[in-house]
């Protein structure tokens, strides 16, 4: 079975690989284009960003949130 | 085995199940008794360890289960904003074990390293049971309570849930609320890091090496390879310890160490111009990087002094109780144990700041609703865990240490009476040892806790190599802790003044709409050098202050963050009500009361107490009008006077328009009308 990796397609090693990799990803916040074409696939629709239109906008998005005391 | 049926002993299973619970709930309680009545004796950190362990696994069990299921009534049939909303980018069904780390990563910060740390001040046994108490029914249930609110609202913030549910007013006083721990918060936050490298080329070096790091690995991020975020972390996390090995060529170095050796005047204006400049840059260029290098290293030393902590189990040097519990005369924080114990103390306890959390990015991540039990109740206890590991290493520490590297000579002149007479002394031959070990000047009137909780971390540390074969290194302990918390300091420096520009954009985007555009550069500029100029002159008040600073800013900073959590407590409290479990009210409406009792009364003690080591008002009578100072001195105490005022005033506020809304709905004047958004059935049931 194989997974993508933004448009890189990986084996079943490397799925594991990515898969840790995605965990790591979204404990720390990190921008996950993967995730994001996964989505527009699930939605039925083409995605509207490419991957460093996404990243810009997700490093925007990640600034207005605010960091704990 | 398939097809052959389980046996099922009902009464057995139940019969274990109150064996195990029952003795985990014996071994916590034999825990609190040897630290409760420990008088003299030695104590070792594995009793503080096991009575909070256990204590959490009790409060986890049962009190939040029975705020998840009987209170909320949670249910994954039902979506979650993160099914319903998905967009792949903040609404995203995420793993539950995966979004507690994310949780816990958002929500740990400086507090629970620092709070403890100078609570110690009281002894080790207020701290810990506030810690440890505190959090299973206070900051726990404040943080489920919120994210179960919002999680049903869309992921709502707390502003927007507070205007809906309470009124206008309510929502507009959250926000001022927010703005102004963020001004207090953001300078006693610097002024810890101002104390911490006072003087000390090896941590000025190491913390000036992260700026340029934090671009190369933005530009990395952004434009090299976008996205790559683990690459460049690594790449950066390598620099990183060149610069902290590095440091210590520049402190043996005379013409370097003196380039990077400065007074705590000069290091406030560096802090406050790199604010201002991380606010103006573009996020991806400084904020972003720091946050991943920062957050990388929070959680790897936490995961390392925990394991450490395990394999030595140091015994306590600080007695259970000091003098300063009752006199009120510490030379840390003045005030008595109440209500000041829980003020020092709110992160790792209580701490009103996780609600913008809680209301923020992690409700729009989790994919089943019942998994908010874990991340909000569960990510909390957490965070009370690193501040008993805080406590465990500032309590390792010799008091005579602790004390001479936590007060200014005023205030150790002051206090020298009492710590004389419980035998907290140090020679100067000893703090000149230490501070040599360390690779430091001088660790003597080193305030804000850092320096202190960096040097317990330092022996941990330094005594686990030690076991293992290695050199000791000691000194690269002490700068590798330096550097870890004035790391993630400065991240929360920078993005808290950022968020607080936005917050001001807004504001005043109402009245100028062109304003409130938040990539204009002029209204960058100038709600950035506003934010900068509101928790710089705090910042600029406390590295002048005699006292040391801290003194006067951490009280603030606690009540401040305290009022947010009465706020938040507020919100949830209207909403049982509204949601018609009026009779589980007592679960958020407790913390609430003790919150308002201790606010107030820290508030009231702080403006108005007559013992000029405590009270605002008194210290400005006390200047002594020949100080050619002394004008600024009272301005700056009056105006913490009506700071402290103010806050006071927006609890009273918040809490009659909250207490008039509960009375209203419950004597049916106001119908119930909650703001949730209606069910719908989530794909994941059954699942």
């Amino acid at each position: 079975m194989q997974e993508t990796e933004g448009r890189r397609p990986v084996g079943r090693s490397g799925g594991r690989l990515a898969r840790l990799g995605r965990i790591l990803r979204r404990i720390v916040g990190a921008p996950d284009y993967a995730a994001y074409l996964e989505h527009c696939h699930a939605a039925g629709h083409e995605p509207r960003l490419m991957e460093q239109e996404y990243v810009r906008e997700f490093f925007e998005h990640k600034g207005k949130a605010p960091r704990c005391c | 085995m398939p097809g052959k049926p389980r046996r099922s002993f009902p009464l057995v299973r139940r019969a274990g199940s109150i064996l195990l619970w029952g003795a985990i709930a014996a071994l916590g309680a034999l825990g609190f008794a040897t630290l409760a009545l420990s008088r003299g004796e030695s104590v070792n950190a594995a009793w503080l360890l096991i009575a909070a362990v256990c204590t959490y696994v009790v409060g986890y069990r049962f009190y939040s289960k029975f705020i998840a299921e009987r209170v909320f009534a949670l249910d994954d049939r039902r979506a979650t904003p993160a099914e319903r909303l998905s967009n792949g980018r903040d609404y995203v069904p995420t793993n539950k074990w995966v979004l507690y780390g994310h949780h816990f990563a958002a929500i740990a910060g400086p507090g629970p390293l620092v709070g403890p740390v100078l609570a110690a001040q009281f002894g080790f046994l207020p701290g810990t049971l506030w810690l440890v108490i505190g959090v299973v029914v206070g900051g726990a249930v404040q943080d489920l309570t919120i994210l179960c609110c919002s999680l049903r609202r869309d992921g709502k913030s707390l502003g927007q849930m507070a205007k809906e549910e309470i009124n206008a007013t309510a929502g507009v006083t959250a926000m001022l609320a927010v703005l102004f721990i963020m001004i207090i918060l953001l300078a006693v936050v610097a002024l810890i890091v101002v104390n911490a490298l006072k003087a000390s080329p090896w941590g000025l070096f190491t913390i000036a090496c992260t700026i340029p790091i934090a671009v190369l690995m933005g530009w990395w991020m952004r434009t090299w390879r976008p996205g790559k975020v683990g690459e460049a972390s690594l790449a950066g996390a390598a620099l990183l310890l060149l610069a902290l090995l590095g440091g210590g060529y520049v402190a043996g170095h005379p013409a370097l160490a003196a380039a990077f050796t400065h007074s705590g005047p000069a290091l406030a204006a560096m802090i406050i111009g790199y604010g201002f400049v991380a606010s103006v840059l573009p996020v991806w260029m400084l904020l972003t990087p720091r946050d991943y290098l920062s957050t990388f290293l929070k959680i790897s030393t936490v995961l390392i002094l925990a394991v450490a902590i395990l394999l030595l189990l140091p015994p306590l040097k600080m007695p259970a109780l000091t003098p300063f519990a009752t006199r009120g005369e510490g030379p840390v924080l003045a005030g008595k144990l109440f209500p000041f114990a829980f003020i020092t103390i709110a992160c790792g306890a209580i701490s009103g700041f996780h609600s913008l959390i809680a209301s923020g990015t992690t409700p729009k991540m989790l994919a089943k609703e019942r998994d908010a039990r874990l991340i909000g109740y569960g990510g909390m206890l957490m965070e009370s865990f690193v501040g008993v590991m805080a406590m465990i290493a500032a309590c390792t520490l010799d008091p005579g240490v602790y004390f001479a590297m936590n007060t200014t000579p005023a205030a150790l002149a002051q206090a020298s009476h009492v710590l004389g007479t419980a035998g907290f002394v140090v020679t100067p031959d000893a703090m000149r040892q230490l501070a040599q070990a360390m690779g430091e000047q001088t660790l003597i009137a080193r305030t804000g806790g850092a320096p202190s909780l960096a040097v317990g971390m330092a022996h941990i540390f330094a005594g686990v190599t030690s076991v293992l074969g290695g050199k000791t290194l000691t000194a690269l302990w002490y700068h590798f802790a330096i550097m870890f918390e004035a790391l993630f300091i400065l991240t929360t420096i920078d993005a808290g003044t950022r968020v607080g520009r936005f917050m001001l954009q807004e504001i005043l985007g109402h009245v100028w709409p062109r304003f409130g555009a938040t990539s204009w550069y002029p209204s960058v500029i100038v709600a950035s050098g506003a934010i900068v100029a509101g928790w710089g002159y705090f910042l600029y008040q406390g590295v002048v202050d005699p006292l040391g600073g801290i003194n006067s800013l951490w009280p603030l900073f606690g009540i401040a963050n305290q009022l947010l959590a009465a706020v938040a407590l507020c919100v949830a409290t209207t909403i049982l009500i509204k949601m018609g479990k009026a009779r589980f009210a007592w679960v958020t409406v407790t913390p609430l009361a003790w919150l308002v009792a201790v606010t107030m009364t820290a508030g009231w003690q702080l403006v108005f107490s007559p013992n000029a080591t405590l009270g605002l008002l008194a210290r400005a009578a006390a200047v002594d009008p020949a100080d050619p100072s002394a004008a600024q001195r009272i301005f700056n105490y009056r105006l913490d006077v009506v700071v402290a005022l103010l806050f006071m005033t927006v609890v009273v506020m918040l809490l009659a328009v909250s207490i008039r809304e509960w009375w209203l709905v419950l004597s049916k004047r106001k119908p119930a009308v909650v703001h949730e958004t209606p069910f719908v059935e989530s794909a994941y049931a059954g699942n």
